[in-house]
Formats: structure tokens, C-alpha cells, sequence
């Protein structure tokens, strides 16, 4: 799953178009969906973003092979082009700093983003939003560092009066071959780190209820081991679980003897 | 969707995290100019960025980033009991980087750091005023204990420094412990007698699986027969031994392979260990789920996990029996867990 975090209905509006999302009204706040995507509009500024991105990830929490993608416009120094986009590798708050992985290969130009409170007439050193660091905050209880991107599209040299919404919606619009690049490389980096199927899962957790915990963690290490080392190879059958205590304690040696053989 | 093709995992050190306080450092500057097309992005303080939480081990080290410090406090700590310190007087490994270029399945670092990156600390020069008060006697420093320093050497020049540091103090040893064949940095500087290059020689195959980025076994043996031939005094270590099904054919045909190229008379030693780590760096390499090695059901003693007596007995004595026909028992070291 792709969840995409917005702050502005224009920022939104050519990605529901583009992906074919519909309206959801799960939650109290904005919402699009289709089979492989979550777009929330957040709404501008940090706790707006920081209560609706903790809201939608406590909803539909993320798996370990899910994405979250940060896109919106931003102020920057004249160095940047309107129009450009830009991944960000630093995230700066006042004196805190973040910093999401990015561990593919891109075609877009990174950048250090500030994130400040209000619309910025004033120059700063590098391009600057209002949300970033909140989302960064709250989506990092959900996600690993590497399962995250901020793509910021540059909409003002610090002028922010002369954004208008269809600007907005043409500057996210024009971009969006740059998103799907990050999306794509971003899920090509996921791998899930779960080594058994849901069947598979639910044969280990029974057969460990047979047995006390400190037996179960052993069976389990057996397990993985197995895993491990014979990708392919199917987990062995398991034995019938005799009744007495000491019976069962031999045939848990025996199949770990057996999984680490 | 549409589907781009980026598929390959950027140039090694694609991003460069450099602390402030060192951007005008020497040897920052030449690692930049080496690394002209990574991103260069200025942090205050290492920590940042190699202690983040919700980072992801296994994921960084297909893409490993390089973070220039300034070390603050200690360069050099008291050798620990899982190593050899070869009964010299003091023992002290130095820790000028951290993290490795390398990705072994059995390393403790991945128990350790929270972070695949690597730290360089640049300023080894405070290393060297830090050894001063100790070298009035004979001392030991590990230049390569928790990373591998000669695989990053071509970057770092900090082995050459060593090594030029050692000449000038007639006390210290060093010990330069490898899976590198990078010797290029040995070639201009004549041998040294008080410093061991100790090489880790493993099977291709145990290196297939268990020892990623390194180079190969061919290829670490022809180092071993360059430095040899330079003059240098070389240990060979095999050591972790991981004990698999084929443990019986990988091992002593090791031995012969190394044999077969090397003279054993030109080798001060060869260490023999069994794989062996503490408990509580176990239990950080399960939670990562990586590899088997974390999950054999090993035997704990005092805080330290290892092959089951039984199979430590037969590993090592396996491994003595052939290394002596190649080697007096006084030049075979080995490490047994201490009953
Ligand atoms: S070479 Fe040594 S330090 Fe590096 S990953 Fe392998 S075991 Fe760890």
C-alpha cells in the first residue's frame, strides 16, 4: 500500500485524478482510495498534519513492505527552480533534524527543507514547507527510515501571494512522473521480514501452544533457522503432540534436533 | 502506476553525512573530492543520523552511507575476552570507525549498532596523542577490531598512518585484522616487525553465504602471498568457523588450499575459533532475522553463546588435527571457551 500525505486539496486534486482515487469517508478528515493507494489531505501546518497522519496510520496501520510518500509545493531560494522537484534528505525544525533513508537511485535533485510555521516571505538558505517534520514525527512510529520519502515541488522563490490553487494543482500535476519514480524505486526497496505465510504462521503458533514459553522460543529459533538456511524448502510436518509432559519434551528435542540438523 | 526501472542500489556511499566541525578537515576534504557525485549533507553531530530510531539494518546495507565525525573522548579501549591479545603487557583496540564496509552474517556489529552506516572519525591524529602515555612499555593496538579498516583503506589512509606512527615508537604493535585483499597501502612502507596482519580465510562457499562484499577466498589468499612477499609478518585466522553440514569437507580443504599456496613457515600463527558472541549481541542479530547463524541452538555459558560443547570439540579438533600437518602445535592458536 502507498499512502500519499498532501496538505492541500489543490495539491491532492491531480493525484486523484491521475491515480483514479475515490472519496472514503473512514476517517474525519479527506481521504482517497484505491485498491493500492491512501491519499490523505492532511490540512496546513504541523499539528494539523501531525493529528491526521497519526489518525490515518493508527487506522490502517502500515505493513513493512508499505510506503509513505510526503508531496506538496515549497518555498526556495532562487537556486531552485519553480517547477522543480526535490527529494529531501534533511528535514530541519528549529534546532531538530530529520533525516529519511534513501537507499535507490533517483533522478530527482535532493535538498535540505526547513519546516516553519508559517508561510515564509523571509529568505532562507534552503527550500522550506509547513508539514514535513510533523509527518516525519508521526509517521516514523509506523515506518522504518527507508520506507519514506518527502518529494517537495518548488512553487515560489519566497513569494508565497503569488501561488494560486490551479498553479498548485498544474505544479503537482506536471510532476507527476517524478512521483511515480520515487514510488516505484521506494517500493522496490521494501522486502518483508516476515518469513512464514499467514497458513504457516498459524501452524507455528499452534503447535507452540503445546508448549511452555520458554519451549516455544526454542521451537521458534528452530524455525527460523530452518527458514534460514532452506529458503525454498517447505517447514518439515510435525509430529502429533503426545500428552505427557516429559514425552512432549523429548519430541520438541527431536524436531529441533531435526530443524537444525 | 507507471513502472520506472531502478533497480540497481546506489554507488556505494551515495550520500555523504559530514559533521560541521570537520568539513575543513584534511582528510574529509579528501574523501569528498573522492566521492565528487554523493550527496554532501551537513549534520551537527554523527549521532543523528547513525542513532535515529526506525532504522532498518538489513535494508542500509545494500546501501550503505559513509558519516565523517570528530571523535570525542576515547579512541582506544581495553581488549575484550572473546579476542587474543597475545600476552603482550597492555592490549587496546582503537576504534576510528564505526560500522563496516562488509555485511557478515555473524557479526556483532549488527547487534551493536543501530545503524548499516559507517562512521569515520577523522581526526586519528588524537588517537595517536592518547597512546602516548602507554607506549613507555610494550603495547598492543587492534587497528581493525569492530570494522574492517583495510577494506575502506583506499578512502581512509588511516592504516597508512598507523603503520607510519608505529615506526616511530618501538613499544607498540599493531594488529591489522582482515577479509580485505586491498594491500595497496602496504606496498610503499617497509615491513614492519611488530605489526601482524592477521587474515580471515573462510570457505568460498561459507563466503558465498555468510560473508557479503567481501572479497573472495582467491583473492584474499593472493594478498596474504603479496604481504608475505613484501616482508610482512602475517597471522591467518580461521576463525569464526561456522559449523554447517559440509563442515567436515569445507574445513580441512581449506587448510590444504591454504597450504598448497602458502609456506607455513612464513606465517607466525593460525588462529582456529569456533563461532562464539555474547548473549545479549545474539539477541539483537534474532531480532534482525537475517541469517541461520543467529537461530542454531547454541549453548550458553556466562553470558556467551556457542557451539554446543560437543560440536566446539569436534570443529576444533578437526581443524587441529589437519592444521598440524601443516604447522608445530606453539604456532596454532585457538580459542575454546574457558570451562
Ligand atoms: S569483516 Fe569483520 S567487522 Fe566487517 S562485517 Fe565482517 S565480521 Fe563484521
Amino acid at each position: 500500500m502507498i499512502y500519499i500525505i498532501a496538505a492541500l486539496d489543490a495539491e491532492a486534486r491531480a493525484l486523484v485524478d491521475y491515480y483514479q482515487l475515490k472519496r472514503d469517508s473512514a476517517l474525519p478528515y479527506t481521504l482517497y482510495t484505491n485498491e493500492r493507494i491512501i491519499l490523505l489531505v492532511s490540512g496546513m501546518g504541523k499539528s494539523n498534519a501531525l493529528m491526521a497522519v497519526s489518525a490515518l496510520l493508527g487506522w490502517k496501520i502500515p505493513k513493512n513492505t508499505d510506503i509513505l510518500i510526503n508531496i506538496g509545493i515549497c518555498g526556495a531560494p532562487a537556486a531552485y527552480e519553480i517547477g522543480e522537484a526535490l527529494l529531501i534528505h534533511q528535514i530541519q525544525d528549529e534546532t531538530r533534524r530529520y533525516y529519511p533513508d534513501i537507499l535507490y537511485t533517483h533522478s530527482l535533485r535532493e535538498s535540505p527543507l526547513t519546516c516553519v510555521d508559517e508561510a515564509q516571505s523571509a529568505l532562507h538558505d534552503a527550500p522550506v514547507d509547513m508539514e514535513s517534520s510533523a509527518i516525519f514525527q508521526a509517521a516514523s512510529r509506523f515506518f522504518k527510515l527507508h520506507q519514506m520519502a518527502f518529494v517537495k515541488i518548488v512553487s515560489d522563490h519566497f513569494a508565497p501571494e503569488t501561488v494560486s490553487k490551479e498553479g498548485v494543482v498544474e505544479l503537482i500535476r506536471s510532476n507527476l512522473d517524478a512521483l511515480d519514480e520515487v514510488c516505484s524505486a521506494l517500493e522496490h526497496v521494501q522486502s518483508p521480514d516476515t518469513l512464514y505465510t499467514e497458513d504457516e504462521y498459524k501452524e507455528v503458533e499452534r503447535l507452540k501452544s503445546y508448549f511452555t514459553k520458554a519451549q516455544g522460543s526454542a521451537l521458534d529459533d528452530a524455525l527460523n533457522y530452518f527458514r534460514l538456511k532452506h529458503p525454498t524448502m517447505p517447514l518439515p510436518a510435525y509430529p502429533d503432540i503426545p500428552d505427557s509432559k516429559r514425552e512432549r519434551k523429548r519430541a520438541l528435542e527431536e524436531l529441533i534436533a531435526h530443524l537444525t540438523a | 502506476m507507471k513502472n520506472s526501472s531502478h533497480t540497481s542500489p546506489p554507488k556505494l556511499f551515495s550520500h555523504l553525512y559530514i559533521e560541521r566541525s570537520v568539513l575543513d578537515h584534511p582528510q574529509t576534504q579528501m574523501i569528498r573530492a573522492k566521492f565528487g557525485e554523493s550527496q554532501v549533507i551537513v549534520i551537527d553531530h554523527y549521532k543523528e543520523v547513525f542513532n535515529r530510531p526506525s532504522q532498518s539494518f538489513a535494508a542500509q546495507s545494500r546501501s550503505k552511507k559513509l558519516i565523517l565525525a570528530r571523535k570525542e573522548g576515547k579512541f582506544l579501549h581495553e581488549g575484550s575476552q572473546y579476542s587474543d591479545g597475545f600476552d603482550h603487557k597492555q592490549f587496546f583496540y582503537a576504534s576510528s570507525v564505526m560500522g563496516c564496509l562488509y555485511d557478515c552474517d555473524y557479526c556483532y556489529l549488527q547487534g551493536l549498532y543501530p545503524s548499516a552506516n559507517t562512521v569515520l572519525f577523522v581526526n586519528l591524529e588524537e588517537a595517536f596523542v592518547q597512546l602516548l602515555p602507554y607506549l613507555g612499555e610494550d603495547t598492543l593496538v587492534a587497528t581493525s577490531y569492530d570494522t574492517d579498516t583495510l577494506a575502506i583503506e583506499s578512502l581512509t589512509h588511516q592504516t597508512r598512518e598507523w603503520l607510519a606512527f608505529a615506526e616511530d615508537h618501538k613499544h607498540l604493535h599493531l594488529e591489522i585484522r582482515t577479509k580485505s585483499a586491498n594491500i595497496k597501502s602496504l606496498k610503499s612502507i617497509a615491513p614492519n616487525p611488530r605489526v601482524t596482519l592477521a587474515w580471515t580465510l573462510s570457505p568460498q562457499e561459507i563466503i558465498d553465504v555468510y560473508e557479503h562484499a567481501t572479497p573472495s577466498f582467491e583473492k584474499r589468499l593472493s594478498a596474504v602471498e603479496e604481504a608475505i612477499a613484501l616482508g610482512w609478518k602475517v597471522r591467518l585466522c580461521v576463525d569464526p568457523v561456522i559449523y554447517t553440514e559440509h563442515f567436515d569437507s569445507l574445513y580441512p580443504k581449506l587448510i590444504d588450499q591454504i597450504f598448497e599456496t602458502i609456506d607455513p613457515n612464513a606465517i607466525e600463527h593460525l588462529t582456529l575459533g569456533s563461532f562464539r558472541m555474547s548473549q545479549n549481541h545474539l539477541r539483537a542479530l534474532k531480532k534482525l532475522r537475517r541469517s541461520d547463524v543467529a537461530f542454531y541452538p547454541y549453548a550458553v555459558r556466562d553470558e556467551m553463546v556457542t557451539y554446543p560443547e560437543r560440536i566446539e570439540n569436534t570443529i576444533l579438533e578437526t581443524l587441529l588435527s589437519k592444521a598440524l600437518v601443516y604447522l608445530p602445535q606453539e604456532r596454532i592458536r585457538t580459542w575454546q571457551r574457558q570451562l
